[in-house]
């Protein structure tokens, strides 16, 4: 086994554990309404989501291996990797996707404990821009593409990431004040029931979407370290070994589920009542195929954020943590950055002690980093059957109305 | 600036097809069980009206609409996957590639 070999192996081990995290992170983005308004218990819920992710991954047949492009150079447009970076077995590029990815991880890890729903491509992209600023300098970063489409770092990430919260927002709110005139006067008993499986159907439409959309980016990646240390040369398609594994992660880290941010979403940002649920969930669905279809990349987490919020905006009366939301907001802005500042900070560890060594004292301090989030996590664990509970937000809520 | 520009030109074109489908459908969808309930009577209703047949039948097709939308949806999700697309330009949806 040569040492390219085995920095291949932690590119994919860190790769597919960034999909488990993806997968936990956006439970809540699919599930934190129905779970919240009691439409499916806990534990069904996130086994409903898992399976139609894995069900979703497995439906991405056509990957693109671009998904670096978006924001860094170390690939050809025609998604095989830059040969400068490949010239000593690949190690050059595998340590950026490794610096990158840890980057990503930690990030993700960092937000759940905090109960703050961020953007798992953020945080990937964020990753994978510091570990490229790290070893390629700043003209390694795809800032603005060439300005003939919406591209880069502005174009696929800042502005959308302005842009989609918005969006998602406003139509939440018009679905939201809408179904509210359009049902008065019917037995609350009713429509509670109605309201349920319309809830049920757009959370499983958010949830198939998101299979076939995130769990894509990491059989991108790993399959462009696969052509990096030339184990695989099929820039048009990717090994089936990746695929399955990939959708195994997410759906796993899916059913997992990340109860924290699924309690933030679901209790903390708005009281929501299934009229609401469903407003928020078919807003996120639409928006989210409706980008995919016009081009325009955004997150699905914004998106979700961004309806649930609305949700809480069209209802007369309806009682908004705009508090909770400014936390989130701040989350947001800093995502991309502080990934960035771990990708970066790996990268150059891994770099100082070089090769084999390197790459493993990265993996190391990744494997050090979750294991110390997971155990601060169990001091105040939540899981199903605490996550439904009061919200209590530790400052007077008289001034959030 | 020009990427500004862009990035304004496909929000509103979401922001559009977003009122459409996001919010005209749970409306419809509202108005489904709105429908119902008018069918129902009785508790139902905070006004306990009597039961109204043609509220349920009217309902019953107002959910057919809304799956209707729920499938287009999966179409694309599924289509997406295979490197597909959806048109619109024949005014009903087809699979086209992308």
């Amino acid at each position: 086994m040569t040492q390219a070999t085995v920095i291949l192996a932690l590119v994919v081990i860190t790769a597919l554990g960034f999909d488990f995290t993806n997968g936990f992170h956006d439970t809540a983005n699919a599930m934190a309404t129905s779970i919240a308004t009691k439409a499916l218990r806990p534990r069904v819920a996130v086994a409903l989501s898992g399976t139609l992710n894995l069900v979703g991954a497995f439906l991405s047949v056509e990957v693109a291996l671009t998904v670096t492009n978006a924001v860094v150079r170390i690939q050809n447009a025609n998604g095989a990797p830059r040969e400068s970076l490949t010239a000593d077995g690949g190690e050059a590029l595998l340590l950026i996707v490794l610096a990158g990815l840890v980057g990503g991880v930690v990030w993700n890890l960092a937000t759940w404990l905090l109960g703050l729903p961020s953007s798992s491509s953020h945080a990937l992209f964020g990753g994978l821009i510091g570990a490229t600023i790290a070893g390629l300098g700043w003209g390694g970063v795809n800032w603005n593409g060439n300005g003939s489409k919406l591209d880069g770092v502005v174009g696929k990430v800042i502005l959308p990431a302005l842009l989609s919260p918005v969006i998602a927002g406003v139509v939440a709110t018009v679905g939201t004040w809408l179904i509210y005139r359009v049902t008065q006067g019917v037995a609350k008993r009713f429509t509670d029931n109605g309201f349920r499986w319309g809830q049920i159907g757009s959370a499983s439409l958010v949830s198939l979407a998101h299979g076939t959309n995130d769990a894509q980016k990491t059989m991108g990646v790993i399959t462009l370290a696969l052509i990096a240390a030339g184990d695989w040369t099929d820039t048009k398609n990717i090994p089936f070994w990746v695929k399955a594994a990939c959708a195994l992660a997410i759906a796993l880290g899916t059913y997992l589920g990340g109860w924290r941010i699924i309690r933030t979403l679901g209790k903390g940002l708005v009281e929501i009542a299934p009229p609401q649920g469903l407003a928020a969930e078919s807003s996120s669905a639409a928006v989210i195929l409706a980008s995919s279809h016009l081009g325009f990349a955004l997150s699905t987490t914004h998106v979700a954020t961004g309806s649930i919020l609305g949700s809480g905006v069209g209802k007369p009366g309806a009682l908004v943590r705009w508090r909770v939301a400014g936390r989130m907001a701040t989350a947001w802005v800093i995502t991309l950055p502080s990934a960035a500042v771990v990708g970066a900070a790996m990268w150059y560890v891994g770099h100082l002690i070089g090769g084999l060594g390197g790459a493993i004292l990265v993996f190391v301090l990744l494997l050090g980093f979750a294991a110390f989030m997971y155990q601060r996590s169990r001091r105040k664990p939540v899981d199903h059957s605490n996550v439904n509970d009061e919200w209590h937000e530790p400052v007077p809520t008289s001034v959030e109305r | 600036m020009h990427t500004l520009v862009l990035a304004l030109d496909g929000a509103w074109q979401v922001l559009l097809a977003g009122l459409i489908l996001g919010a005209g459908l749970p409306v419809l969808f509202a108005l489904g069980i709105r429908s119902l309930a008018y069918g129902a009577g009785g508790d139902a209703e905070v006004s306990h009206a009597r039961p109204h047949r043609i509220g349920t039948v009217v309902g019953y097709a107002l959910f057919a609409v809304v799956i209707l939308g729920v499938l287009l949806g999966l179409t694309y999700i599924v289509a997406s996957g295979m490197g597909k697309t959806i048109s619109f330009e024949h005014l009903y949806p087809t699979i086209a590639n992308k």
